[in-house]
C-alpha cells in the first residue's frame, strides 16, 4: 500500500495527472452552484429553541431587525438645518427597497402623545414636518426627553446625538441597505458624519467583507509561500507541483462542499486559507528531502522512491492527526462549525493523497537536465545558512538541555496562569478592527444614545388580558426600572410606559403624580383603548404587547453587545426576578440578536472544549500506536501541549477574549503542532535504526529532517504575515495563529525534543552498535 | 384625397375620445358623490348596534361591540357620531363622539369611565386606525369625494352578478392613506361593493368589501363589511346587527353631557 500509490505515479505520471485533472474538473463544475450565507444566526440549527423563539417573538410582536443611523454633533444636533436634513433623509430612506417604512423610528415617523389646545390630547408624529426655526427644533428635543418611549433612543438628553432606527425585511439585505442609506446621507447631509450601526449590518457587512478578504488573502498567502519556496529550492519546476496540490485540494474541497448542498458560510469561507498552508506542508517535506538526497543518488526515480518511502509514515500520521483535529469539530453542535471541520478534514486528506501522487508524477515528467543543478549545492555545502543555524541549534540543545527543560517547564506554568485569565467573550461588531467605520459608529452611537443592541424580554401571562393586571404591570415596571440601573442598559420600553404616558396626558399633562400606573384593571384597559382611539398606531402598541394582552414584550436596549455584557444583563434580570418574586405568576423568555449570539457562542465554547479534549486523547493514542511506545507517545505530545498552552496563555495575558475565531483555531493548533514532533521522532527512530548511535542520530536529525521542519516553519509563518494587516480581526487572528503555531511548535520540536532525548537517551535511543561508541555518548562528547 | 380622409378621421376620433374623457371624469365624480351619499348619509339619522371583529393573521379575533348614533346636519356635509362601547368588558360604558367637518379637522371627544373624565382628542389624521381595527376613521365617516379626482374605468363590470361602475380615484393632494383607490359601485343602489387601495408603489395594501346588503326601512344598507389589510394579513369585519333610520335623534344628544350619561332611549 505504502509503495503502491507512489509506484503507480512514477510509472504512469500522465495517467495520474490526467485523472486528477478529470476529478478537479468535476469538482470545479460543482462550484457553479455556489450559495453564500453570511448570517451568523445560522450558527445555530434552524430548529434551535432560541432561534424558533426569537422568530416567534419577531412574528408575535411584529418586530424586525433594524439598522441604527445616527449623527453626533458637538454643537448640538437639534437645529433647524440639521432636522431639515434628517427629515429629508428619513423620507428617502423610507423609499429604499427592503426597508419597512411604516415601522421606521425617526422624529418624523414616531407618534408622540402631548397636550393640544383646549383640553385636547394629541397623538401625532413627533415631527410632522421639518421645523422652521431652531426653537422648533429644540422643542422637538424637549418632546423626546419628555417621552420615556423615545427618550435616549431618538436623541441624547444633551441633544448632541440623534438616531434613526430603520427596520429591515431581512438581515441579509442590511449591507446593501446601509450602502443606500450612506448615499442618501451624503446627498442631504452637510459636514456631519452619519454613523451606521447595529448587529444586522455589522454581521452582514462582515460576511461581505470576509469574502472580499478571502479573494485577496488566500492568493496572497499562496504567492508568498511560492516565493519562499523558490528561495529555498531555486527551481520553479519543482515548486509548482505543491502549488497545484494546494489549489487542487481547495477546488476538490469547495466543490464537495457545494455539491453536498452546503452554503458557503462565514466559517467555510475560511477553508481555502486553512487548506493552502496545510496542503503545502507535506510537499515541502517531500521536496526538502528530495532536494537533500538528489545530490547523493543522482537518480530521479530512486530518490523519489526513497523520499516517499522514508516520509510515508510521518506524512500519513501528520495528516491523520490534522484530520482528527478538524473532525473533532463534529462533536460541536454548531452546523457551520461541523461543516467546516468535515471539509477541512476532507481537504487535508485530499492534499495528502495529491502530494504523494502529483509530486512524484510531475517530477517524473521533468527532463533530467531541469534537475541538473537541483540539490547538488546544499548537499555538498554544509555551510549553508540554514544548515549552519541548525548545527548551532543542535549544539545549543546539547549544551543547554537543562536550561531548555527549565524554560519549557516555566512556559507551561506561566502559560497555565495565562489560560486561567482567559475570558470568554465575543461581539460580531468587534470582528472589525477598531478604526473600521463600523466600530466607530458602534462606539459613537452607544456612547451618546441608549444603544444599538436590542434584547427582548417576553413576559407571558398565560391568558388573555393577563398583562392588564395592575399587579403584573407594576412588577414589570419595577423590573424595567431595575434593569435601567444596569450600566449597559441604555433604556427599556414596555407597555407600562405607554399606559403611564397616556394616563399622565389624559389627566392634563401637568400632574406628575399621574405619571404612574393605575391600580384598577379597567383603567389600564381604558388607557390603552384611549391610545388606540386617539390615533396611536396599533402596530406600535403591539410591538410591546400581544393584541390579546396575554404577553408583554420589554425592549431592553443596550449600549454593548459583548456576550459578557449581554449575559450580565440577562443574569441581572433573572436574579431580580428570583429575589423579588412577582405577586402574579408568569413565564419569561429572552429573544433578540445579542441574546441569540450569546446562546450560540456559549454552545460553541463548551463544544470546543469537548472537541479539543477528544481530539487530544485520540491524537495521543495515535502517537502511542505510531511509535509503539507510550513514552514516545507522551514526548510527541509535548510540542503540541506547550504550543497550545503558550498561545492560549498569551491570549489570556493580552486580554484578548476567547471568541469564535480563537475557539475554532484550537483544532488547527492541535492538528498542526503535533506534525513536527511526528517527523522529528519518526525520522530520529529511522536514523537511529541505521546508526544505532545516539550522537549520530542527533546529528542526522538536524540535517534532512531539521531542514524540512525549518523550511516549513519559515514558509508557512511568513506566508501568513500579510494577514496581520487585514481589516478584519478574525483574519488577523488566523494569520497570527498560523505564525505562532509554526514558530512555537517548530521551536519546541527542535529545542525541547533533543533536550529530552539527551536526558532519556538510554531509554529512548539505546546504543546498539560497538562498545567504543558508547564512550562517546557522554555528555561532554555531545557538546562537541 | 386619401390623406384628407385619414386626417379627418383621426381628428374626429380624437375629438370623440377627448369628449368622452371629459365626460367620463364628470360622470365618475357624480357617481362617487352619489355613492358617498348612499353609503354615509342614508336617511337623516341612524342608530345601529355594531359588532366588530378584528381577526389577526393567526386567526385570533378581538371583538368590539358598540352602539352608534349618527345625525346628518347637512346632507353631504356636517355629521355627528356618538359611540357607546359595550365590549371589550374593560371599556364598557366608554363613549366617544365625533363632529365631522368635511372641510376641516373633525372634533373628537372621549369619555373614560374609570377616571370619569372627558377628554378631547386630536383628529388631524383621518387616516389613523379606528379603535385599533383595519378601518380608519375616514373609512367609517367618509372621505369627501372632492378630495380625489375620479376616472371611470368601466361601466360594464360585473361583480358577484351585479352591474357596477368601476372608478379609479387619486388624491388631489399627496396623501398618506393611498395613492389610488379603485371602487366598484353598484349601478342601482350606488353602494360601494368593493374598494381596492394602492400605495404609491402601485401595491395593493387594503381591500374593502360589502359582504351583505339588506333593505332596512326601505334603504339599501351594507350590514356587513370587511376591510382586509393585505400586508398585515389581518382583517376586520363590522356587523350591523340592528339598524333603524330616521329615529328622530336630536342634536343635543351629541354633546359632552351625554358622553357621561348615555341617552338610555337609544342605548340598551
Amino acid at each position: 500500500m505504502r509503495e503502491l500509490l507512489t509506484k503507480f505515479s512514477i510509472n504512469h505520471p500522465l495517467m495520474v495527472i490526467g485523472l486528477v485533472v478529470l476529478v478537479t474538473a468535476f469538482f470545479a463544475y460543482q462550484l457553479t452552484d455556489i450559495r453564500i450565507d453570511t448570517d451568523p444566526e445560522n450558527m445555530l440549527p434552524e430548529d434551535e429553541p432560541v432561534r424558533l423563539f426569537n422568530d416567534a417573538v419577531k412574528e408575535d410582536f411584529g418586530i424586525s431587525d433594524f439598522i441604527a443611523v445616527g449623527v453626533v454633533i458637538e454643537e448640538g444636533a437639534f437645529t433647524q438645518i440639521q432636522l431639515d436634513r434628517i427629515f429629508n433623509i428619513t423620507e428617502e430612506i423610507a423609499e429604499i427597497e427592503g426597508v419597512i417604512a411604516d415601522d421606521i423610528m425617526a422624529p418624523s415617523m414616531v407618534d408622540d402623545i402631548r397636550q393640544g389646545g383646549g383640553n385636547t390630547m394629541v397623538v401625532e408624529p413627533l415631527m410632522g414636518e421639518a421645523p422652521k426655526s431652531d426653537e422648533e427644533a429644540q422643542y422637538i428635543l424637549g418632546r423626546i426627553k419628555d417621552n420615556p418611549i423615545l427618550r435616549g433612543k431618538l436623541a441624547s438628553d444633551d441633544g448632541k446625538a440623534l438616531a434613526l432606527f430603520i427596520p429591515i425585511e431581512s438581515k441579509d439585505q442590511s449591507h446593501r441597505i446601509a450602502g443606500e442609506i450612506t448615499a442618501i446621507t451624503e446627498k442631504y447631509g452637510g459636514d456631519e458624519t452619519y454613523h451606521i450601526a447595529g448587529l444586522p449590518v455589522a454581521e452582514d457587512s462582515f460576511g461581505k467583507e470576509m469574502f472580499g478578504q478571502m479573494i485577496f488573502s488566500a492568493p496572497m498567502a499562496g504567492l508568498i509561500i511560492f516565493i519562499l519556496m523558490y528561495v529555498f529550492f531555486r527551481n520553479f519546476r519543482i515548486i509548482i507541483p505543491p502549488m497545484i496540490v494546494a489549489v487542487t485540494s481547495i477546488i476538490w474541497t469547495m466543490g464537495a462542499l457545494v455539491m453536498t448542498g452546503n452554503a458557503v458560510h462565514i466559517m467555510s469561507s475560511m477553508i481555502p486559507i486553512f487548506l493552502f498552508p496545510i496542503a503545502v506542508l507535506n510537499s515541502i517535506h517531500i521536496i526538502s528531502e528530495f532536494h537533500d538526497r538528489f545530490g547523493r543518488y543522482k537518480h530521479k526515480e530512486a530518490t523519489i522512491r526513497h523520499t516517499i518511502g522514508e516520509l510515508f509514515l510521518p506524512m500519513l500520521f501528520t495528516t491523520a492527526t490534522t484530520v482528527v483535529g478538524f473532525l473533532s469539530l463534529v462533536t460541536n453542535n454548531i452546523p457551520p462549525v461541523q461543516v467546516f471541520g468535515i471539509f477541512v478534514a476532507f481537504g487535508v486528506a485530499a492534499a495528502w493523497l495529491l502530494s504523494i501522487t502529483l509530486n512524484p508524477a510531475f517530477a517524473m515528467l521533468l527532463p533530467d537536465k531541469a534537475l541538473r543543478n537541483f540539490g547538488v549545492k546544499s548537499e555538498d555545502d554544509s555551510h549553508s545558512l540554514l544548515a549552519t543555524v541548525l548545527q548551532s541549534i543542535r549544539k545549543f540543545t546539547s549544551r543547554r538541555y537543562r536550561a531548555i527543560l527549565l524554560t519549557a517547564a516555566s512556559v507551561v506554568i506561566v502559560g497555565a496562569v495565562g489560560l486561567s485569565m482567559m475570558t470568554v467573550n465575543d461581539n460580531p461588531v468587534k470582528w472589525f478592527k477598531a478604526d473600521h467605520p463600523m466600530r466607530i459608529a458602534d462606539q459613537e452611537l452607544n456612547k451618546h444614545l441608549a444603544g444599538t443592541y436590542m434584547n427582548y424580554l417576553v413576559i407571558d401571562g398565560g391568558e388573555a388580558d393577563a398583562i392588564k393586571n395592575p399587579e403584573l404591570l407594576a412588577y414589570i415596571d419595577k423590573l424595567q426600572r431595575h434593569l435601567e440601573k444596569n450600566e449597559i442598559v441604555g433604556a427599556t420600553a414596555g407597555i407600562t410606559d405607554i399606559v403611564k404616558k397616556v394616563r399622565f396626558e389624559l389627566y392634563g399633562g401637568v400632574d406628575r403624580t399621574k405619571y404612574s400606573l393605575p391600580t384598577d384593571q379597567d383603567e389600564v384597559g381604558q388607557n390603552l383603548f384611549v391610545y388606540e382611539m386617539s390615533g396611536g398606531d396599533p402596530d406600535d402598541l403591539f410591538k410591546l404587547v400581544t393584541d390579546d394582552y396575554s404577553m408583554a414584550n420589554v425592549w431592553v436596549q443596550m449600549t454593548a453587545g459583548d456576550n459578557q455584557a449581554v449575559s450580565g444583563v440577562v443574569a441581572d434580570a433573572e436574579e431580580y426576578m428570583i429575589n423579588n418574586p412577582s405577586p402574579v405568576a408568569f413565564e419569561h423568555h429572552w429573544a433578540g440578536l445579542p441574546y441569540v449570539n450569546v446562546v450560540w457562542q456559549d454552545k460553541m465554547v463548551s463544544g470546543m472544549r469537548l472537541s479539543l479534549l477528544i481530539s487530544f486523547g485520540i491524537v495521543f493514542l495515535m502517537m502511542v500506536a505510531l511509535f509503539r511506545s507510550p513514552i514516545f507517545g507522551l514526548i510527541s505530545m509535548l510540542p503540541l501541549t506547550i504550543t497550545i498552552v503558550a498561545i492560549y496563555g498569551a491570549i489570556g495575558y493580552i486580554g484578548k477574549p476567547y471568541d469564535m475565531p480563537v475557539a475554532i483555531l484550537s483544532s488547527l493548533t492541535l492538528g498542526l503542532s503535533i506534525d513536527f514532533a511526528i517527523h522529528f521522532i519518526q525520522r530520529a527512530k529511522t536514523i537511529h535504526k541505521r546508526t544505532g548511535n545516539f550522537r549520530e542520530t542527533l546529528t542526522g536529525i538536524f540535517e534532512g529532517p531539521g531542514r524540512a521542519i525549518s523550511r516549513n516553519v519559515l514558509v508557512i509563518a511568513i506566508g501568513f504575515v500579510p494577514m496581520f494587516f487585514s481589516n478584519l480581526v478574525p483574519y488577523i487572528t488566523v494569520g497570527t495563529f498560523f505564525f505562532a503555531i509554526m514558530t512555537v511548535s517548530g521551536a519546541v520540536t527542535l529545542l525541547l525534543l533533543p533536550a529530552i532525548s539527551i536526558v532519556l537517551r538510554r531509554k529512548l535511543f539505546p546504543t546498539t552498535v560497538g562498545r567504543k561508541d558508547k564512550s562517546q555518548i557522554k555528555e561532554g562528547a555531545l557538546q562537541s | 384625397m386619401k390623406k384628407i380622409i385619414i386626417t379627418l378621421a383621426i381628428f374626429i376620433l380624437a375629438s370623440v375620445a377627448g369628449y368622452s374623457v371629459i365626460n367620463a371624469q364628470t360622470d365618475a365624480a357624480e357617481i362617487m358623490q352619489k355613492s358617498h351619499m348612499a353609503y354615509f348619509y342614508a336617511a337623516d339619522d341612524g342608530v345601529a348596534d355594531v359588532t366588530m371583529k378584528i381577526i389577526n393573521k393567526k386567526g385570533k379575533e378581538r371583538i368590539r361591540e358598540f352602539t352608534m348614533l349618527r345625525i346628518d346636519l347637512v346632507e353631504g356635509g356636517e355629521q355627528k357620531y356618538y359611540t357607546y362601547f359595550k365590549k371589550p368588558s374593560d371599556v364598557s360604558r366608554l363613549t366617544f363622539m365625533v363632529w365631522k367637518n368635511p372641510n376641516a379637522s373633525d372634533n373628537r371627544w372621549i369619555y373614560v369611565p374609570a377616571v370619569d373624565l372627558v377628554k378631547q382628542i386630536s383628529a388631524d389624521d383621518k387616516n389613523s386606525s379606528f379603535v385599533g381595527s383595519d378601518f380608519t376613521y375616514e373609512d367609517v365617516s367618509g372621505r369627501h369625494w372632492s378630495e380625489d379626482s375620479h376616472r371611470l374605468i368601466s361601466e360594464s363590470e360585473t361583480l358577484d352578478g351585479k352591474e357596477t361602475y368601476l372608478v379609479s380615484s387619486t388624491p388631489v393632494e399627496k396623501y398618506k392613506g393611498f395613492a389610488e383607490k379603485k371602487t366598484w359601485i353598484d349601478k342601482t343602489s350606488f353602494l360601494p361593493l368593493k374598494e381596492e387601495y394602492y400605495n404609491d408603489k402601485g401595491k395593493l395594501v387594503r381591500v374593502f368589501t360589502s359582504d351583505k346588503i339588506e333593505t332596512i326601512d326601505g334603504i339599501e344598507t351594507v350590514t356587513q363589511r370587511t376591510m382586509e389589510n393585505v400586508k398585515k394579513k389581518q382583517h376586520t369585519t363590522i356587523y350591523f346587527n340592528e339598524i333603524s333610520y330616521n329615529t328622530g335623534l336630536t342634536d343635543d344628544i351629541f354633546t359632552e353631557r351625554y358622553l357621561k350619561t348615555p341617552p338610555r332611549k337609544y342605548i340598551k
